[in-house]
C-alpha cells in the first residue's frame, strides 16, 4: 500500500501582523500535535520537503499587478510550491493521497491579484490545478471547498471552466466573510453548472454536512468523474473557531475526509489554533492514510452537545435536490446560452480586498465561442496598499481553446499594447506555456 | 596519556596515544560472548606499552547494548503507556508487555484526564505477576508535563519497590512519543545488564589504573563517564561508526564538507561532515528497526568491505555480501575485494602474489582479463559507495523544512573531500574519490582512527528546555526539571539562560561539567500566543547542547 503524503510548512517565520489570526502561532500546536503523536515516523506517512512555486508557476493562473516578484511574498511562493510537491508526489504514484499542510492560504485570490483578499494573495489550489494541466495533461478536475468561508477566489478563477467543478460549501454569505457563494452563483455561460454552491445555516452540525457530502457532493463527483479531486481544507467550521459560527468536528472532518476520498488536500482556514486545527489536521492525515481515528478527539468532545434542527434538515435536502437537478441540466444550459449567438459576454465587478483594505473595479468579456469554452479579457484598476495606481488590461487564453480564440486573444494583446490608458498589458497564453507583460510606459515587454 | 579501545563487531581496535602520537595499537579478535575479556585484554597490552600512571583517561565504545538489544537479551520489562486521545492504541506494538493506562495531557502541558489509581493497581498487580521487575513509563506530552508519570512511578514505590521504573521524560525532552517510548523502553531494558558489566569493567580499571576516568564512546560522538552511562544504557548503541567519524575529524582536522568512509571487512560505514562537522540523525538512532531518542551521527551502512568475498555465479560477478574470511593477501582462501584492488593498483599488500594468483583464477573462469576484472570490482565498488554517498546528500538536502528562510536558503551539499578510515580504506578510497571528482585524504593512522577518535573525544550533553509565561511554568529535558517562571517581560535571553543554567546542572550531576561552558543554541523559538485581540504569553524553545568535538589536551595529531 502506497502512503499518504504529507507536506507540512508552518511558516514559523511569517506574519500578516503580529496580532493576525493568519501568524506563526496558527499551526504551533499543530506541530507538538504530529510530531508528539510520531505520525511522520509511520509507514502509512511520506513527509515532503518543500519548495518555492516560479514566477511563472503562479502567471498561469494570475495576473500579479504589477508583477509576481512584486506582488507576493517568498512565503506565499513556498506555500503555493507546496502544493505543487504534492501534486508531483501524486501523479507520480509514489503517494496514494497527500495533504499540503500549509500556510499562507490561498482560496480567496483571484485571477487579478492586486493585494491580500481574506489572508490569501495568490490560490495555491488554483496553482496547482494549471499546474497539472501543463505537466502532466490532466484535463478534468474537482475541487471541493470545505473551508466555512466560501471560495470565491476559486470559484472566480474557474467560473468559466466546463472542466473545473468547483463545490464549495459554507456558512451562508449573509452572515459571513466573503458574502458571497449563494446557490444563484452557478459558473459562467459556457460553464454552466460546473460551480455549485451550498450555503449552510449557521451552526450546522457534522450530520448536515454529511448529509450534503452524500447526497451531492459525491454522486457529482460520480457524474463528472474527474481524474483528480482536491480538497481545499479548511478547518474553519469546527465548533470552536472563532472567525465563524459552525458546529462541525474533528471526527466530522475525518469522516468527511474518509468519505470524501481526495487525492490532494491543501489546507485553508482553520483560526481556532489550539482547541480545533491539532486535532483537525491529525484526524485529516489518520483519515487519508486510512488510520483508525476513534481514538481522536479534542479534549471537551462530546457526540451529544450539537444536534442537528429539523428545520434546517428540511433546507438541507431542498437544496441538495436543487443542485443536483441544475448540474444535470447543466449541458443543455450551456447549449442554449451559445445559441444566443452573442460574441462576448460581458460583466462588471468590485472587488474589496478586506486584509489590505481597497477595492478593485473590474470589467470582464468572455467570448462565447461556438467551438471552445472561450477566452477571457480583463480590465482592472485599483489603488494599492503602496498607494500607487494601476490600470491594466489581462488576456487569459486556456490551454483547451480553440485555434481561434487563441489567435483572436493574442491579437487584443498586440492590440492592447499600444494603449496609454494602460499600465500593463498582460497575456496569459496556457497554449504556449507563455507569459508576457507589457509595460507602457516603458515599452518593455517581459517574458515568463 | 590516552587510551581508546573500540569493541567492534569482528575486532577490538585499542591505541595508546600521548603528545600527538600512537605509542602503540592493537587489533586483536572480539569475543562477543565475553566483552569485558577482549576489552581487558587490549587494555592490558596497550598498558604493557605506556606508563600506567599516566594514563589518566580511558574511552571505551562497545557493542555490548547493541548485541543485547539485537539478541533480545534486555531483561523482560514491562511497558506502561498513556497514550490519550490520538493514533489508536494499535498503533503502538513496541513490546510484548504494553499495558495501557488512562491519562491525558495536552501540548501546553495542561491534564485533560486524570489518571486512575484503581487501573494502575490492576496493571502493576498483572505485571508483579507475570514475574517482571522492570517497568518503563510513557505519557504522550510527559515532557511537557511529568505529573502523570510521576504518579505512576509513586505507586510502584508504595506496592512493588522491588520494581524498578524508568520514566520517559527522564530520558528525552523532545517531542515525540513512540520514539520517548521506545527509548524508555530500551532504557529500562538494558539497565541491569548494562550495570552489571560497568561495576566488572570498573572494578577491573581501577585495579591497573586506580586513578583514571573511565569514560563511555556514545552514539553522537560524544563521551560520558561510566558512571553517567549507567541511568543511560541506550546511549552507547553505534558507538562503532561514531567512533570512526571522530577519527577521521581529529586526523583531518578540517571545515570542508567531507564523506568518511569507514571500509571494514564486511560492511563500510558513510558518514557525512558539514562544514567539518558530524551530520545528526535527524531521525535519531534506528535501534532494532525502531526510531528512538538516541541522538546519533547520520549513517549509512552498506553490506560490502575490503573481505567481501568475490565468486563467478552462474556466468557473473558477485561481489560480497559474505565475507570468507580474510583477503587472500593476507592469508584468506578466497579472492576479495582488497585482492582485486592490491592486484589492480600494485598496493604490495600482504603477499600480493598470493592476491594475483587467485585473482587469474578468477579471471580465466569468467573468461576475462586479470585487467577487466579488477576493473569491473572496482567499478561495482565505487559505484555502490557513490550512489550511497550521493543519496545521504539528497536526504540531509531535503530535510522538512518549517521556516521560509530555510527553503530560500536551501542547502545543498558540495563535496570537498572524502577522507578514507579502515583497513581496506587506502585500497579503495582513491580510486572513490576520483570517481566523485574531489581529493581524498588518508592517513597513516587511518587503520587505527577508530580507536584514536574514541580516545580524544570530549563529552556531549544536550538539554531541551519549553517556556509558556501564560502557564507561568517550564520543563527542561532530559532530567526531569520543571518550575515556575516570573511572566513579566520574559525573553528569549531569559530562556536560553534557564537552559545553560539546568545544563550545568545536568552536567553536574553526571560529573560533565568541564565543558558546559562551551555548550552551543541549536533551537532557539518563540511564539506569541494572541486571544481575542492581546497577548496571552509567550512560548519557548530552547535546545542547547555541548556538540561533539575533542579534549582539549588533544592538539591534532604529529605526522
Ligand atoms: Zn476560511
Ligand atoms: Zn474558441
Amino acid at each position: 500500500m502506497k502512503p499518504t503524503g504529507v507536506l507540512f510548512f508552518p511558516a514559523f517565520d511569517w506574519a500578516i501582523s503580529p496580532t493576525h489570526p493568519e501568524r506563526e502561532e496558527r499551526l504551533l500546536y499543530t506541530r507538538d500535535q504530529l510530531f508528539e503523536e510520531g505520525i511522520m515516523d509511520m509507514d502509512e506517512i511520506s513527509e515532503y520537503h518543500p519548495r518555492l512555486a516560479s514566477f511563472k508557476e503562479v502567471s498561469r493562473t494570475h495576473f500579479c499587478v504589477p508583477s509576481v516578484d512584486t506582488r507576493v511574498t517568498q512565503a506565499h511562493l513556498v506555500s503555493a510550491g507546496s502544493a505543487l510537491v504534492m501534486a508531483d508526489a501524486f501523479m507520480k504514484g509514489e503517494v496514494k493521497n497527500a495533504f499540503a499542510i500549509i500556510r499562507p492560504p490561498g482560496h480567496h485570490a483571484m485571477t487579478v491579484s492586486h493585494g491580500n483578499r481574506g489572508f490569501c494573495d495568490i490560490n495555491n489550489e488554483a496553482v496547482m490545478v494549471e499546474y497539472l494541466r501543463q505537466t502532466y495533461g490532466v484535463r478534468r478536475i474537482a475541487i471541493v471547498d470545505t473551508d466555512v468561508h466560501h471560495g470565491d477566489g476559486t470559484q472566480e478563477i474557474f467560473w468559466h471552466d466546463p472542466d473545473v467543478l468547483f463545490i464549495s460549501f459554507h456558512q451562508d454569505g449573509r452572515t459571513l466573510y466573503p458574502g458571497s457563494g449563494f446557490d444563484d452563483e452557478l459558473g459562467g455561460p459556457l460553464a454552466f453548472g460546473t460551480t455549485i454552491n451550498i450555503p449552510l445555516a449557521p451552526r450546522t452540525t457534522d450530520t448536515g454536512i454529511h448529509y450534503v457530502l452524500d447526497n451531492l457532493v459525491l454522486p457529482l463527483l460520480d457524474e463528472f468523474k474527474p481524474e483528480v479531486v482536491i480538497n481545499s481544507a479548511g478547518q474553519d467550521n469546527h465548533y470552536s473557531d472563532p472567525l465563524s459560527n459552525m458546529s462541525f468536528t474533528a471526527q466530522g472532518y475525518a469522516a468527511l475526509t474518509t468519505r470524501l476520498k481526495p487525492d490532494i488536500a491543501v489546507l485553508e482556514g482553520g483560526y481556532s489554533v489550539e482547541t480545533a486545527l491539532p486535532y483537525i489536521n491529525m484526524g485529516i492525515i489518520m483519515a487519508l492514510a486510512g488510520i483508525d481515528y476513534s481514538n481522536l478527539r479534542e479534549p471537551d468532545y462530546d457526540p451529544a452537545r450539537f444536534k442537528e434542527t429539523a428545520d434546517n434538515m428540511r433546507y438541507l435536502r431542498a437544496l441538495v435536490d436543487q443542485q443536483l437537478a441544475v448540474f444535470r441540466q447543466r449541458e443543455e444550459v450551456v447549449e442554449k446560452n451559445r445559441r444566443k449567438g452573442e460574441e462576448f459576454a460581458s460583466i462588471k465587478r468590485s472587488v474589496f480586498y478586506d486584509t489590505d483594505y481597497l477595492r478593485e473595479e473590474q470589467r470582464e468579456e468572455l467570448r462565447i465561442c461556438p467551438r471552445c469554452a472561450g477566452f477571457r479579457r480583463i480590465t482592472s484598476a485599483a489603488t494599492q496598499r503602496t498607494g500607487q495606481r494601476y490600470t491594466v488590461f489581462c488576456v487569459s487564453l486556456p490551454r483547451a481553446c480553440c485555434e481561434s480564440c487563441a489567435e483572436e486573444a493574442r491579437d487584443s494583446y498586440e492590440e492592447m499594447k499600444d494603449r496609454p490608458a494602460f499600465d500593463y498589458v498582460y497575456l496569459q497564453d496556457r497554449i504556449l506555456d507563455e507569459f508576457r507583460t507589457f509595460d507602457t510606459k516603458a515599452e518593455v515587454e517581459s517574458l515568463l | 596519556m590516552l587510551i581508546g579501545i573500540d569493541v567492534g563487531g569482528t575486532y577490538t581496535d585499542g591505541v595508546l596515544f600521548s603528545d600527538g602520537a600512537v605509542v602503540h595499537s592493537v587489533k586483536s579478535p572480539t569475543d562477543e560472548t565475553d566483552l569485558k575479556a577482549t576489552l581487558l585484554l587490549v587494555l592490558d597490552e596497550l598498558l604493557a606499552h605506556g606508563i600506567r600512571d599516566e594514563v589518566h583517561r580511558v574511552v571505551l565504545g562497545t557493542t555490548l547494548i547493541t548485541n543485547l538489544l539485537a539478541t533480545g537479551q534486555g531483561e523482560r520489562t514491562a511497558l506502561l503507556l498513556m497514550p490519550g486521545s490520538g493514533l489508536p492504541y494499535g498503533s503502538y506494538r513496541i513490546c510484548p508487555e504494553t499495558y495501557f493506562l488512562k491519562g491525558g495531557i495536552d501540548f501546553r502541558g495542561r491534564e485533560i484526564d486524570p489518571p486512575d489509581k484503581k487501573e494502575i493497581e490492576l496493571v502493576l498487580r498483572e505485571v508483579d505477576r507475570a514475574g517482571i521487575l522492570r517497568v518503563a513509563v510513557a505519557g504522550k506530552f510527559s515532557h511537557r508535563n511529568d505529573s502523570h508519570e510521576k504518579f505512576v512511578r509513586e505507586r510502584i514505590g508504595e506496592l512493588y519497590p522491588a520494581m524498578e521504573v524508568c520514566l520517559s521524560n527522564e530520558v528525552s525532552g523532545r517531542l515525540n512519543f513512540p520514539r520517548r517510548a521506545v527509548t524508555c523502553y530500551y532504557t529500562a531494558m538494558t539497565m541491569r545488564e548494562w550495570n552489571r558489566f560497568a561495576d566488572g569493567i570498573e572494578a577491573a580499571i581501577r585495579d591497573r589504573i586506580p586513578s583514571c576516568e573511565v569514560h563511555i564512546l556514545k552514539a553522537d560522538g560524544g563521551t560520558t563517564t561510566l558512571e553517567g552511562s549507567r541511568k543511560r544504557p541506550c546511549e552507547t548503541v553505534f558507538s562503532g561508526p561514531a567512533a570512526s567519524t571522530m577519527g577521521a575529524m581529529a586526523l583531518s582536522r578540517e571545515t570542508l564538507n567531507s564523506v568518511v568512509v569507514d571500509m571494514g571487512g564486511t560492511t563500510s560505514d558513510i558518514c557525512l561532515l558539514i562544514d567539518g562537522r558530524p551530520l545528526n540523525a535527524s531521525k535519531g538512532a534506528t535501534i532494532e528497526g525502531r526510531l528512538t531518542h538516541v541522538s546519533s551521527f547520520a549513517v549509512h551502512s552498506i553490506a560490502l568491505g575490503g573481505d567481501s568475498s568475490l565468486r563467478m555465479e552462474d556466468g557473473s560477478l558477485r561481489v560480497g555480501p559474505l565475507r570468507l574470511g580474510p583477503a587472500v593477501c593476507f592469508g584468506g582462501d578466497t579472492p576479495t575485494v582488497t585482492d582485486a584492488f592490491n592486484v589492480l593498483m600494485d598496493l604490495n599488500l600482504g603477499d600480493i602474489k598470493a592476491s594475483r594468483t587467485k585473482i587469474e583464477a578468477l579471471a580465466a573462469e569468467a573468461g576475462q582479463s586479470v585487467e577487466a576484472l579488477c576493473l569491473a570490482v572496482a567499478d561495482r565498488v565505487t559505484s555502490t559507495l557513490k550512489d550511497a554517498i550521493r543519496r545521504m546528500f539528497t536526504e540531509w538536502e531535503d530535510e522538512p523544512a518549517y521556516k521560509v528562510w530555510e527553503v530560500v536558503n536551501k542547502r545543498k551539499f558540495v563535496l570537498h573531500r572524502v577522507i578514507g578510515i579502515g583497513a581496506a580504506a587506502p585500497a579503495i578510497i582513491p580510486l572513490l574519490s576520483r570517481e566523485l571528482g574531489v581529493d581524498y585524504f588518508l592517513h597513516p593512522y587511518s587503520p587505527v582512527a577508530n580507536a584514536l577518535g574514541a580516545a580524544v573525544s570530549r563529552p556531549t550533553l544536550a538539554m531541551e528546555v519549553h517556556v509558556d509565561t501564560q502557564k507561568r511554568t517550564y520543563s527542561g529535558a532530559p532530567g526531569g526539571f520543571s518550575g515556575p517562571v516570573k511572566e513579566r517581560d520574559y525573553q528569549v535571553h531569559d530562556a536560553v539562560k534557564l537552559a545553560r543554567m539546568l545544563l550545568a546542572e545536568l552536567s553536574r550531576q553526571r560529573r560533565l561539567s568541564v565543558y558546559s561552558e562551551d555548550a552551543q543554541v541549536y533551537l532557539e523559538e518563540q511564539f506569541n500566543m494572541i486571544r481575542g485581540m492581546g497577548l496571552a504569553g509567550k512560548l519557548f524553545d530552547v535546545g542547547i547542547q555541548i556538540t561533539p568535538g575533542f579534549i582539549e589536551e588533544f592538539k591534532g595529531v604529529d605526522l
